[in-house]
C-alpha cells in the first residue's frame, strides 16, 4: 500500500490483567480524515498513545511512511512527521501564540529566538489552514476554541503530516466545532492525514473519510464513511442495537422545589455568575447548556453550599439555604452528581462500599434501624446497599472492597450517580451526567434521569452535550459569561439555537434574567 | 527497556516475573518497610565507615532493649511513643499535619502537675489527667479555627506556637513554680497520692501506660466503627469529596486537634506522675518522644492497628540507642539518624507519588 501514510500492525498491549489493545490493526492513508471510535475502555487512548510513542506495544509494528519504527518517546514520534493535539492542552498561559507555537523549535537568531520569524511563521501557516489566529496575543485571554487552534499551528509547525486529535471537540461550541472540522478538512486536502480520536458518531459521520471502531481491545468495524450509516457504527460499537430514550414530556411540573433568584459569584474580582435566576419544579428537568467555565459549576456550587454567593437568593423546598452549611442542604432535600468525578465526586483511594456509603453513613441504614445507634456506622448496611447498588447500575468492579479509583471512568461515574440518585432527594443536580460513560450505560442513566423526573424530582441537568439535553430537559438554558442568556422550551430547543446562543451570539431570548 | 518485541513470540523471557514484582512493588506494605530497611542499611554503611561494626551496634540496640532486664524500660518508652504517635495520627487521618506535640506535651505535663499538686487526695490522679488532656486539647485545637477562619495552614501554626508553650512552660517551671532551694530548675515532688498507680513491683511501667493503651483502642473503633472516623477518612483521602458530601470539615479538624492535643497532654501528665514525680525543665522533650512518636504515625500511615507496631520500632531504638553507646561505642545519635532516614524515605515516597500521577494523567 504505498498510499499509507502510517501503519499500525498487530499492536497488542496490556495493563496488568487488562488487556487495552488486542492485535490492533489500522492503515491511515495519506490526506484522508481517519476516524478511530469505540466507546470508553475501547483502547483508543492507549492505540494513539502507542503511535504517537508515549506508549511501547507489547507486540506489533508501526509503519511510517512505509519504514517500520521504534519511537522511544514522542519526540521521536514528532521527528517523524506525527503531531498530537491532547484534549488537555499544554500551552503557557502567559506566553503569547508565536511563543507557544515555536516552543521547542524556535527560529533563532543569533543563538536568541527570532520573534519576528516566529510570528511570521505562525502567520504564514495560520492563512494556509485558515486558521485565524493573531501571533501575538496571549495564549491566557484565548476562547478553548482557539487554545486549540494553537496547539495545532504547535504540530503543522513542527512539520507534522500525521495529526492526531484526541477528542477535540469536548471543549467547543458546535460554531468552533465547524470551522474546526474546516481546518481539517483544508489539512488533508493539503496532503496531511488526520486522526480524529472520537465516541460522538454525528461528527465521525459529518467530517471523516474512513472509520476504524474498537470494541473490548480489538478491531470490531472498518468503514469508510460514505458507506456507514449510525446505526451500524453503533452496533459494531456496542454490539448491539440501541435505543434512544426521550422525555416524553407528560405530565404537568408540580410545586417549585428550587428557586434561584439573582445569584452573583465573584471569585477573587472575577464575576464568574451574574443575577442568574431560574426555578426548577418538581417533575420537571431543567437543561442548563452552555461551553463549559461559563459559570455552570459556580452556580451549583452556590446551590450545593461547597462554593459562595456574592448576592441573591437560593431555596430549597421553599427554604432559603442562605445560613445553612452542606449537610443541612443536603439534609432538605439536595444531591450533586458533580462535573469533576475525581477531585469532587469520589474518594479514589477508599473501596466502592464508602465511596457509595457517603451522605449515607449518618442515618439509619435501611433494615438495620434496630440495634443502630445514632454515630456508629453500620458495616454490614454499607457492604449490603454497595452490593445492591453495583449490580443495580451494573457497575463493573471486582467487588465493594475494591478501591473506586481502579475503575473506569465510565464504571466510576456509575458509582456516583448511583449514590446521588440513591438519596432520593427531591431536588437532584446533574452535571454532565454521562461523562465517559458507554453509549449503553448513557441509556440507562438517561432513563432513570426520566424516571426521577416522573416520581416528582425537580432535576437540573447541566451538560456539554446539546442532544442530551434535548432528550431529556424539559426547559433549557443557556449560560453564556455567567448569565443566562437564552431560555427555550422542549419545542423550541434545537441545535442551532441552542449553539448560538452557547457562543454568546445567540438573540436574547429571555425577558427576565437575561442579557442586560 | 527493551524496544517492542515482534509478534507472536509467547512471552519474553523475564516478563512475567518483572510483572510479578512490578505488582508487588505497588503493594501498600512495600515503602514503610522499605523505608525500614534502608534506613537500616544506611546506618550499617555509616557505622562501617567509622570503622566499627555494624553486626555488633544493631544486636547491642536489640539486646539493650530487648533483654529482661529492660523490657519494664522499654515498654513505658512504647507506650509514651504510641501516645505521641496518636497526637500525630489522628489529624494525618484527615490529611493535616500537628507538628506541636512538643507544645501540647508540656502544657499537659504543666497542668499535671499544677493540679495534682495542688488537690492531693484519692482524685488527684484522675484529676490531674483529666486537666492535662483539656489544657493541651484547647491548645491543639486553637490551630483549627486559625485554619478554617484565616487560612493559616495547620503544620504551620502547630508549628509555630509549639515553641511559645515550651518557652512558657519552661519559664514557669524555672521561677513561679519552681521547687525552693533547688539548683534544678524543677518543680517540687508530687505528694505520695498524687502518683500515677503502679502496675505491680515494675518501676518504670504504670497504669499510665495503660490509659495510653486504651487510648489507641479508642482511636482504633472510633476509626473503624463511626461516622466522625469515616469522616475523617474520607477528608484525608479527599478533602473536597468529603466538602461536597456533606462534611463540616473545620469541625472535624476541631475535634481532631482537639483528641490530638488530649493524647499528647495525657502522654505529659503519666510521665509527670511518673518518677520522678516533677516537672523537670526540658525532660519532657529530650527523649525525642515527639518526633518518634510523629515518625511511627507516619510509618503506620495513621492507621491505628499499625501504630503500636511501628512505635515499638522506634521504642527499640530509643532505648536500644542508650545501650548501644555503652557497649558497642556507637554514638547514640545514630538512631537519631536512622528516624530521619526512614521520614526521609516516607517522604520521597510522597513526592514519587505525585510525580507518576502527574505524569500518567495525559
Amino acid at each position: 500500500m504505498t498510499d499509507a501514510a502510517a501503519e499500525l500492525r498487530g499492536i497488542s498491549k496490556r495493563f496488568d490483567a487488562v488487556v487495552a489493545n488486542d492485535g490492533v490493526d489500522l492503515v491511515l492513508r495519506r490526506g484522508t480524515i481517519h476516524a478511530v471510535m469505540g466507546e470508553n475502555g475501547a483502547g483508543k487512548s492507549t492505540l494513539m498513545s502507542i503511535l504517537f510513542g508515549l506508549l511501547r506495544p507489547d507486540s506489533g509494528q508501526i509503519l511510517v511512511g512505509g519504514v517500520e519504527r521504534h519511537f522511544r518517546g514522542p519526540l521521536d514520534a514528532i521527528a517523524a512527521g506525527l503531531g498530537m493535539v491532547h484534549q488537555h492542552f499544554r500551552l503557557f498561559d502567559s506566553m503569547t501564540v508565536a511563543e507557544n507555537v515555536v516552543y521547542g523549535a524556535e527560529p533563532r537568531r543569533r543563538g536568541r529566538l527570532d520573534r519576528t520569524a516566529a510570528a511570521e511563521r505562525v502567520r504564514e501557516l495560520s492563512d494556509r489552514y485558515g486558521l485565524d489566529t493573531d501571533p501575538d496575543s496571549v495564549v491566557g485571554t484565548l476562547s478553548a476554541g482557539a487554545r486549540q487552534r494553537v496547539e495545532i499551528l504547535k504540530a503543522l509547525h513542527r512539520d507534522a503530516e500525521i495529526l492526531i486529535l484526541d477528542e477535540p471537540t469536548a471543549v467547543l461550541t458546535p460554531v468552533e466545532v465547524d470551522s474546526l472540522f474546516a481546518v481539517l478538512r483544508r489539512a488533508a486536502d493539503e496532503g496531511a492525514t488526520v486522526v480524529l480520536v472520537t465516541h460522538k458518531i454525528h461528527e465521525v459521520l459529518a467530517i471523516s473519510d474512513e472509520v476504524t471502531v474498537l470494541r473490548d481491545a480489538r478491531v470490531t468495524g472498518r468503514f469508510r464513511t460514505a458507506e456507514a450509516t449510525g446505526s451500524a457504527l453503533v452496533q459494531s460499537m456496542t454490539g448491539r442495537e440501541v435505543t434512544e430514550v426521550a422525555n416524553a414530556g407528560t405530565g404537568e411540573p408540580g410545586d417549585e422545589a428550587l428557586q434561584v433568584t439573582g445569584l452573583t459569584v465573584v471569585d477573587r474580582g472575577v464575576h464568574r455568575v451574574r443575577d442568574v435566576s431560574f426555578t426548577v419544579r418538581r417533575g420537571e428537568i431543567v437543561g442548563v447548556a452552555g461551553v463549559s467555565g461559563n459559570g455552570q459549576r459556580e452556580v451549583v456550587a452556590a446551590i450545593l453550599g461547597t462554593g459562595s454567593a456574592e448576592s441573591g437568593e437560593i431555596r430549597l423546598l421553599g427554604r432559603d439555604v442562605a445560613s445553612l452549611d452542606v449537610r443541612r442542604r443536603r439534609a432538605i432535600g439536595l444531591a450533586v452528581v458533580p462535573e469533576d468525578r475525581r477531585g469532587e465526586g469520589m474518594a479514589v483511594t477508599m473501596t466502592t462500599a464508602e465511596n457509595l456509603a457517603l451522605g449515607h453513613h449518618r442515618t439509619a441504614p435501611i433494615g438495620a434501624s434496630r440495634g443502630w445507634r445514632r454515630g456508629w456506622l453500620s458495616l454490614r448496611a454499607q457492604r449490603d446497599m454497595a452490593r445492591r447498588l453495583i449490580a443495580d447500575y451494573d457497575v463493573r468492579t471486582s467487588g465493594e472492597r475494591q478501591p473506586v479509583g481502579a475503575l473506569s471512568g465510565g464504571n466510576a461515574q456509575k458509582v456516583v450517580i448511583a449514590r446521588e440518585l440513591s438519596h432520593r432527594a427531591p431536588v437532584l443536580i446533574a452535571e454532565q451526567p454521562t461523562q465517559g460513560v458507554d453509549i449503553g450505560a448513557i441509556e440507562s442513566i438517561h432513563q432513570r434521569l426520566l424516571d426521577y423526573r416522573r416520581d416528582g424530582g425537580a432535576v437540573l441537568l447541566v451538560s456539554h452535550e446539546i442532544a442530551e439535553l434535548q432528550a431529556l430537559a424539559d426547559r433549557v438554558l443557556v449560560m453564556f459569561a455567567g448569565r443566562i442568556v437564552a431560555e427555550y422550551s422542549r419545542a423550541d430547543a434545537t441545535t442551532a439555537r441552542i449553539g448560538a446562543a452557547m457562543a454568546g451570539t445567540g438573540e436574547s431570548s429571555r425577558s427576565e434574567g437575561g442579557a442586560s | 527497556m527493551t524496544a517492542a518485541t515482534p509478534t507472536e513470540a509467547p512471552e519474553p523471557r523475564g516478563a512475567a516475573a518483572r510483572r510479578l514484582f512490578r505488582l508487588a512493588a505497588r503493594h501498600p506494605g512495600v515503602v514503610p518497610v522499605g523505608a525500614v530497611v534502608l534506613a537500616v542499611l544506611i546506618g550499617a554503611a555509616i557505622i562501617a565507615a567509622a570503622g566499627l561494626d555494624p553486626i555488633t551496634a544493631y544486636s547491642a540496640v536489640l539486646q539493650g532493649a530487648l533483654e529482661p532486664d529492660s523490657l519494664d524500660y522499654t515498654f513505658s518508652v512504647w507506650g509514651f511513643t504510641c501516645g505521641m504517635a496518636l497526637a500525630a495520627a489522628i489529624p494525618l487521618r484527615m490529611g493535616e499535619f500537628n507538628l506541636g506535640g512538643n507544645g501540647q506535651l508540656v502544657l499537659g505535663g504543666l497542668a499535671a502537675t499544677v493540679v495534682a499538686g495542688a488537690l492531693p487526695g484519692p482524685l488527684a490522679v484522675p484529676l490531674a489527667v483529666l486537666a492535662a488532656a483539656v489544657l493541651a486539647a484547647a491548645f491543639g485545637a486553637v490551630s483549627a479555627p486559625l485554619a478554617t477562619r484565616f487560612k493559616i495552614p495547620i503544620i504551620i501554626s502547630t508549628l509555630l506556637l509549639s515553641p511559645i508553650a515550651v518557652a512558657v512552660v519552661s519559664f514557669l517551671v524555672r521561677f513561679p513554680l519552681a521547687e525552693a532551694g533547688s539548683g534544678v530548675a524543677q518543680t517540687a515532688r508530687l505528694p505520695e497520692d498524687a502518683r500515677m498507680w503502679s502496675i505491680g513491683d515494675l518501676s518504670y511501667s504504670n497504669v499510665g501506660l495503660l490509659i495510653l493503651v486504651a487510648m489507641m483502642a479508642v482511636f482504633w473503633i472510633v476509626d473503624s466503627r463511626t461516622a466522625v472516623g469515616f469522616e475523617l477518612r474520607v477528608v484525608g483521602a479527599n478533602r473536597r469529596f468529603g466538602a461536597y458530601g456533606g462534611v463540616v470539615v473545620g469541625r472535624l479538624a476541631l475535634g481532631a486537634m482537639a483528641a490530638a492535643g488530649a493524647a499528647a497532654g495525657i502522654v505529659g501528665a503519666v510521665i509527670v506522675l511518673s518518677s520522678p514525680y516533677r516537672l523537670i525543665d526540658g525532660a519532657l522533650l529530650s527523649p525525642g518522644y515527639t518526633f518518634a512518636g510523629f515518625a511511627a504515625a507516619l510509618l503506620a500511615g495513621g492507621r491505628p492497628l499499625l501504630i503500636p507496631v511501628t512505635s515499638v520500632l522506634f521504642a527499640v531504638l530509643q532505648v536500644g540507642g542508650a545501650a548501644m553507646e555503652r557497649t558497642a561505642d556507637v554514638p547514640r545519635q545514630l538512631s537519631d539518624l536512622l528516624q530521619g532516614v526512614v521520614i526521609i524515605v516516607l517522604a520521597l515516597r510522597t513526592v514519587l507519588d505525585a510525580g507518576r500521577t502527574g505524569r500518567s494523567e495525559h
